[in-house]
């Protein structure tokens, strides 16, 4: 195959030179039309690879059928074209142009790249430059990797197909949150989160909540991030490509706000040539994967659940020794339903001469498997190229979205849909109605039924945004370059809660009246508002400089300039009259919230690369930046960045050896980077302030619990990476391997003080992290004949978390559904750090007389140490003891993607596996306490002794869950019919599903969800998280 | 070349442009107020004197809240309903079950020191302002609530806190008695010399009477430490005709009645022998016990509070005039040389009070006691009257152990440390066995 297209490659003189001559008036500068067809290895049409004329500034992309013209003056004499695309060889052709002849036609053939190394990346400069340049790891995904996976939100399609990245779904709500995690967790202060940049926009992917907005609902002992993050806006079908880049040693160049990584979406853009109209249609369901089994016991203790004697909980109740009959229910059949969804998107897409033009629009609708909750996003885009002249171009780029959902209060609340169902038994007939076709209360604990949360209250929030970007960019000489960026996010979004009141007692703290129905305390409305602004301006300059033959210089600087407003507001109040649903209605305001703030970011870069023969590379960058969050004497902080690369086959030595015959690629690269966190804390973070709320008709001021340092400083990372590419037998197998070692200084951890300090936590920077790690990606290439090619994809990552140096021994945050996370040195942040099961010498639990389990205790010298002791009948004495019970952090993830295609029939499906994963099951033991779980059933069927849930009941590690799982993540089997008759230029159906199967142990619905949400350090809590959906999809996707 | 003169330009006009309005990296918060100009105000310092009140009274996580509830499960007053309230099912269960995670003890310990550490600030920045009348207010009302957070961990932990910083060291819990009281009496003497202004009282909210309450507090530390004498003389300086109370509102409920009394998820009244034994019990026509607790009419619970949790609006006292009185018979009963015969005449002003006369609304009103009584037969019903007049106040444990009941009355004697102190400071003292 080599050989073959070395010919094609040697002959293309004379096989795709053809010259018509047609006599003109003698022009030094001839008007010449270069047009042709590009092809790749497939036999089909390339679509948008660049076409370039070397040493010029003129090129074209092609069109969806590989097609391309460049209209343009040139001077007679030698040119060479180079022709690249994702994915593919770039490769040149030379073209010779003589005067009189204005006409000329190249075509090409494109050869696979598996390694992707001629892929041009943007990392931060404005030219771009190729993967085989790069000192680093920059991965890409494509539209049509993307776009399999049976899902409307970008992140969640990431899924799997970026090595270092640990991607999770925090819930299942149909725009549930996501949380990347690129090469493990880079702050603990702040988000870990990459930086998101669409089109040169910095896109704000920040978890505000304007719903399920008041302290109650999760007690205000809260430190998640919880609800939709905004990156659910992006519709995934505008996508042209994702690159990512993980760490500082690549992200340096983005310096101030690069910590985590940096997610570069680009959206597609026209080519030249006929309008072509894509039209694609999804419809989808999705239903609960796996629901948990219910105590099905004939018998309770105590009373009947229901009526004037009710007795519930009979489970933690030793006391009622009677038993009663009772019917069981199985709530999930209630709160869960089967859901069904849209995605439809038309886009139009073209250009002629100097114009090019995408424009798309899109509808996305799609229900939660909890019932009465959706999802909908409508979504405009336009992006226009324009050149003025051939040295001026100016990109436009509009993006309108409008997406709102229909929500429930999130688990993290009693009176959420989950843990309604997971803090009654499963012995009330919830559905039952009184003579006024009232809901009726469940027991005598003041407990929400689900069914009034499931129809009753209603969550409504919506999102109106605006991304805007605008480019130009100027060449006044063939080797320097300018151009400026300019990105615009805007959003406004908008949250009202209606609890209507209860028409039965409900615990004030879930807002009902309480045992006297208070009408003042009875239902509560709120509406809230939060109002985004963000823009970001960035110059560059490029110069190119050819030292001689063997040494090329590209020198840039650029300067950029970000600022960021916010306004956030919330009314609510509670008493609420029936029907009203506004909280004007509310007999009892309760104290509004008006939160505003804004910041500003700037900075300068210069960065010098030298390449030498085109197998060596290297790069060197420095950057100031300054940040408004922090103090006057932090606003100039220097980042560094080196990185090299050596094409070792590039290299006529390597050409000599017999090897250099089946191994095609050996590279060799390294990478240095410094990068900041500017907004690792908040725009005021570092004053020590008094906040005012009324109190009793005054106005009272209160201390932070947080004492600030206000000479804080930005955390500092530092990332070294290794790595190396390889590729065998004519790219049939490839691999990519890194090794990195990311180390955060300087670390911003609000850390828990002693309460005689009169602050409970110190903003400071106290201590450091690190992250170790190692990325593999193997691309094989089984099967590639004609008809049948099959394509295997391997992925494996694993990070090795420590925190270093924390500053004090450990760190216990106070958190939702109890869950013990703790910070400790030397060990992965957010471990779970309580009390445990003792255990005899052999790992067996000690039991006391009664048969149960025991508090393990002793004399715990140190957080980490300690011994165990035993008093009378060997029984555990002393004081209770606490170690590291569990860790969220995962030993290893990988994927395991397939491709397959026999003719115009393809089949992808990819595997997700995490492994070695610990989840804190809050639910689990509830579902127990409360006596609708199946070890409850055991009590009460005298399997277990009375008492033994009680017993366990306070032991942390008794709620701890094995959380590793192999997932079928994507599965897509499409066929396409190509052109058929004129209707369509081409049509592919498809039949695609998303989380079919789960290998897991796990005790609950799905270990892959977090109560804590977009939460850095509370990872792994399963607390009323509804549970991810498993999808099916049909698709149809035609070209006009 | 022209052109490209004129592109140059509308570049260097860009760059310019964006140079220009460079970083403004200045921004001041909107949403909050600095520490130095809101300590150097007489508003300022009254809002964060008001915020004391608030942190002391709102909330689960409130020093009322968690005295009132500690105190109640560990002294038997209360019924825990739902032992999947973790911290609460410890302290019901006591001994070794208590222990440094328990959340409650935990947010007694944090807020008693925020409010410590903030009252020091209105305290020392009050001193220097001009408007002495003012001044006299803010440290009076500022003093209620660090002597009752001092007093508050004294009742509950062997060691208190020296002061507040870095790595603290402890004191003995009389030493934290002596402790407040000296806050009072900085308080006291600020007020004598400089009034507090008329004004003052609408500054702040309703209910507090700031000196009566001062009085009250160190009359009620004075018993605490045993010095008879002085706690008589100072409770005789109470005005009994007063109330003192921490008021609420619904949007800002009162944190017992909010968190147990409405609902049967927490916890209620034990039942109507709240907690006593034997002869100790309430007669059965007592007027305090139905003041206190009513019949439910569920299963849940046989009794459902009242007292001063019966709405989210009810008022929660600072001290009670009855508790005043009592004092007074038992430092007659135990001083150097007892006086039974005014201990009794003091214990029957409480026995045969009616609601009416009670600034509180609390009277037994039953027959007086007919003497006379041994000693010990009088501390006793001294004892059962403070519990029965002042039930859920917080204040039992500390009269438990004062009138050596036998240990077997309650869960625990003395609190474990919160590991969140003991995790950060070194010199945080061993806890007790139980």
């Amino acid at each position: 195959m080599k050989k073959k297209l070395t010919q094609i490659a040697g002959s293309s003189k004379q096989l795709y030179l053809l010259l018509m001559m047609i006599f003109m008036s003698s022009l030094i500068n001839a008007q010449v039309t270069i047009s042709g067809k590009v092809k790749t290895s497939e036999n089909f049409g390339g679509s948008s690879i660049s076409v370039i004329i070397i040493n010029s500034s003129f090129g074209a992309s092609t069109d969806a059928n590989g097609a391309y013209t460049i209209s343009t003056n040139l001077k007679p004499g030698k040119y060479t074209m180079e022709f690249s695309g994702i994915s593919l060889k770039t490769k040149t052709a030379e073209l010779n142009v003589s005067s009189g002849i204005n006409n000329y036609t190249v075509d090409i053939i494109l050869a696979d790249d598996v390694l992707g190394l001629d892929e041009v990346v943007v990392t931060g400069t404005s030219q771009g430059t190729t993967k085989k340049q790069l000192g680093s790891y920059v991965s890409t995904v494509k539209a049509d990797q993307l776009n399999k996976g049976a899902t409307g939100n970008v992140l969640a399609a990431l899924q799997g197909k970026t090595a270092g990245a640990q991607i999770t779904q925090n819930s299942g709500d149909p725009a549930g949150g996501m949380s990347v995690r690129l090469r493990g967790i880079s702050s603990i202060n702040s988000s870990s989160e990459p930086l998101y940049i669409v089109d040169g926009i910095i896109v704000n992917n920040s978890t505000t909540r304007v719903t399920n907005t008041s302290g109650n609902y999760d007690g205000q002992n809260f430190v998640g991030t919880i609800g939709q993050n905004r990156m659910a806006d992006i519709n995934p079908a505008d996508i042209e490509r994702v690159e990512v880049l993980n760490g500082a040693a690549a992200a340096a160049i983005y310096g101030s706000r690069a910590n985590a990584g940096v997610i570069q979406i680009f959206t597609k853009r026209g080519s030249s040539g006929a309008p072509v109209v894509n039209f694609t249609s999804n419809v989808m369901s999705s239903k609960l994967r796996k629901s948990v089994e219910v105590n099905q016991s004939p018998t309770k203790f105590g009373n009947a659940p229901d009526g004037p004697t009710a007795q519930t909980q009979d489970i933690l109740t030793l006391a009622w020794t009677n038993t009663t009959p009772v019917t069981r229910y199985d709530y999930n059949d209630y709160i869960f339903q089967t859901a069904m969804g849209t995605d439809n998107t038309v886009s139009v897409s073209g250009g002629k001469d100097k114009t090019k033009y995408y424009t798309s629009a899109s509808y996305f609708s799609n229900e939660g498997i909890i019932k009465n909750t959706d999802f909908r996003r409508f979504s405009f885009r336009s992006n226009i190229d324009q050149a003025i002249n051939d040295k001026l171009s100016f990109t436009l780029g509009l993006n309108y979205i409008n997406s709102a959902s229909n929500e429930k209060p999130d688990g993290n609340s009693f009176f959420s849909p989950m843990n309604s169902i997971n803090i009654i038994g499963n012995f009330h007939n919830i559905q039952t109605r009184d003579a006024n076709g009232n809901i009726k209360v469940v027991g005598e604990r003041q407990r929400a039924n689900p069914v009034s949360v499931i129809e009753e209250i209603k969550q409504r929030q919506e999102t109106s945004r605006i991304l805007a970007s605008t480019g130009l960019k100027w060449k006044p000489t063939r080797n320097l370059s300018f151009d400026y960026t300019m990105g615009i996010d805007n959003y406004s979004q908008n949250g009202t809660t209606l609890i209507p009141p209860f028409p039965y007692p409900v615990n004030t703290a879930f807002f009902g009246g309480g045992l006297s129905l208070d009408p003042a305390q009875n239902g509560y409305a709120s509406i809230a508002n939060n109002n985004y602004f963000q823009i970001n301006n960035e110059i560059n300059a490029t110069y190119q400089a050819r030292i001689n033959d063997d040494i090329g210089s590209t020198t840039q600087v650029g300067y950029s300039l970000q600022y960021e407003k916010s306004n956030y507001s919330l009314l609510h109040g509670r008493g609420l009259p029936p029907i009203i649903e506004t909280v004007s209605g509310a007999s009892t305001s309760l104290p509004s919230a008006d939160s505003r703030g804004e910041l500003s970011i700037s900075g300068v870069y210069l960065q010098q690369n030298f390449k030498f023969k085109n197998n060596l590379f290297v790069t060197g960058a420095v950057r100031v930046d300054g940040s408004s969050v922090f103090g006057a004497n932090e606003r100039s902080q220097v980042y560094l960045k080196g990185s090299g690369s050596y094409i070792v086959s590039g290299t006529e030595f390597w050409n000599k050896l017999s090897i250099s015959k089946w191994w095609d690629l050996f590279k060799v690269r390294m990478a240095y980077g410094e990068s900041g966190n500017l907004t690792g804390i908040g725009p005021y973070d570092r004053f020590n302030s008094y906040s005012s709320i009324g109190f009793l008709g005054r106005t009272s001021f209160f201390s932070s619990s947080t004492l600030a340092n206000t000479n804080v400083k930005p955390e500092r990372q530092t990332e070294i990476e290794f790595g190396t590419d390889l590729s065998f037998f004519e790219s049939r197998v490839g691999v990519q391997f890194n090794y990195y070692v990311k180390n955060v200084k300087d670390l911003l951890i609000n850390r828990v003080i002693a309460p005689t300090a009169g602050f409970s936590s110190l903003l400071d920077n106290f201590g450091s992290l690190e992250n170790r790690g190692i990325e593999l990606v193997l691309n094989l290439g089984v099967i590639r004949q004609k008809d049948f090619r099959w394509d295997v994809t391997g992925i494996y990552n694993q990070n090795r978390n420590k925190a270093v140096k924390i500053g004090q021994a450990l760190t216990l945050l106070s958190t939702n559904g109890g869950a013990p996370v703790a910070i400790l040195e030397g060990q992965p942040i957010g471990v779970f750090y309580g009390t445990f099961f003792a255990t005899d010498p052999s790992g067996n639990q000690i039991k006391n007389t009664s048969g149960i389990p025991l508090t393990e205790r002793g004399v715990q010298s140190s957080p980490l140490n300690y011994t165990t002791s035993r008093g009378a009948a060997g029984l555990p004495s002393g004081t209770v003891l606490r170690r590291v019970i569990g860790d969220p952090n995962p030993d290893y993830t990988a994927s395991l993607v397939n491709e397959l295609s026999y003719k115009k029939l393809s089949l992808r499906f990819q595997f997700d596996a995490v492994q070695g994963v610990d989840v804190f099951n809050a639910d689990w033991r509830t579902r127990q306490g409360v006596g609708n779980g199946k070890v409850a059933e055991q009590e009460q069927r005298g399997q277990i002794p009375r008492g033994y849930i009680l017993g366990v009941y306070g032991i942390e590690q008794w709620r701890m869950d094995d959380g590793s799982f192999v997932k079928l993540r994507e599965f897509a089997l499409s066929y396409d019919f190509g052109k058929v008759k004129n209707v369509f230029s081409g049509l592919i159906l498809s039949i695609s599903g998303r989380n079919l199967i789960s290998f897991d142990n796990y005790k609950g619905y799905d270990p892959e969800v977090n109560a804590g949400g977009q939460s850095t350090i509370l990872r792994g809590i399963d607390f009323g998280s509804v549970p991810i959906p498993k999808t099916f999809n049909i698709g149809i996707q035609a070209k006009f | 070349m022209l052109s490209k003169i004129k592109y140059k330009n509308w570049m260097l006009i860009a760059i310019l442009a964006i140079t220009i309005s460079s970083c403004k990296k200045d921004y001041s918060d909107p949403n909050r107020a600095p520490s130095d100009k809101i300590l150097a105000s007489d508003r300022g310092l009254t809002g964060v004197s008001i915020g004391l009140q608030r942190v002391y009274s709102l909330g689960r996580a409130s020093s009322l809240y968690n005295v009132i509830s500690t105190n109640g499960f560990v002294t038997k007053e209360l019924r825990l309903l739902n032992p999947g309230n973790l911290p609460e099912f410890q302290l019901s269960t006591g001994g070794i079950v208590v222990d440094g995670t328990n959340t409650m003890l935990a947010g007694l310990w944090t807020s008693s020191n925020k409010i410590i550490y903030d009252a020091d600030l209105v305290i020392t920045g009050a001193s220097t302002l001009t408007d002495k009348g003012t001044a006299s207010g803010l440290i009076g009302y500022a003093s209620i609530f660090k002597a009752l957070s001092i007093g508050n961990m004294a009742m509950f932990w062997e060691q208190v806190p020296a002061s507040i910083g870095t790595n603290v060291s402890f004191i003995t819990r009389l030493k934290g008695y002596e402790s407040a009281i000296a806050v009072i009496d900085n308080a006291l003497s600020a007020i004598a010399t400089n009034p507090i202004s008329a004004s003052f009282a609408s500054r702040i909210p309703a209910g507090i009477d700031i000196v009566n309450t001062l009085l009250a507090l160190k009359a009620r530390f004075l018993l605490f430490s045993g010095n008879y004498s002085l706690a008589l003389s100072t409770a005789n300086l109470v005005d009994l005709t007063k109330r003192s109370t921490m008021n609420f509102e619904a949007a800002n409920p009162n944190p017992i009645y909010d968190v147990a009394g409405s609902n049967f998820n927490v916890y209620q009244p034990v039942d109507s022998t709240m907690g006593l034994l034997g002869s100790l019990q309430p007669d059965l026509s007592d007027k305090r016990v139905p003041f206190y607790m009513v019949l439910s009419g569920s299963s849940a619970s046989r009794f459902l509070m009242k007292g001063f949790a019966i709405v989210t609006t009810t008022a929660y006292p600072v001290y009670y005039p009855g508790e005043i009185t009592l004092i007074k018979a038992e430092c007659f009963a135990r001083q150097s040389s007892p006086d039974l015969v005014n201990a009794l005449v003091e214990l029957n002003k409480v026995v045969t009070k009616k609601a009416a006369n009670d600034p509180l609304g609390v009277g037994a009103d039953l027959p007086a006691m007919v003497g006379p009584f041994t000693q010990a037969a009088l501390l006793d019903q001294i004892y059962s009257n403070r519990c029965i007049e002042m039930y859920m106040s917080g204040l039992k444990l500390e009269d438990m152990r004062r009138y050596g009941r036998p240990a077997t009355e309650r869960t625990r004697n003395f609190m474990p440390y919160p590991f969140r102190e003991r995790d950060n400071n070194t010199n945080t003292p061993a806890d007790p066995a139980g």
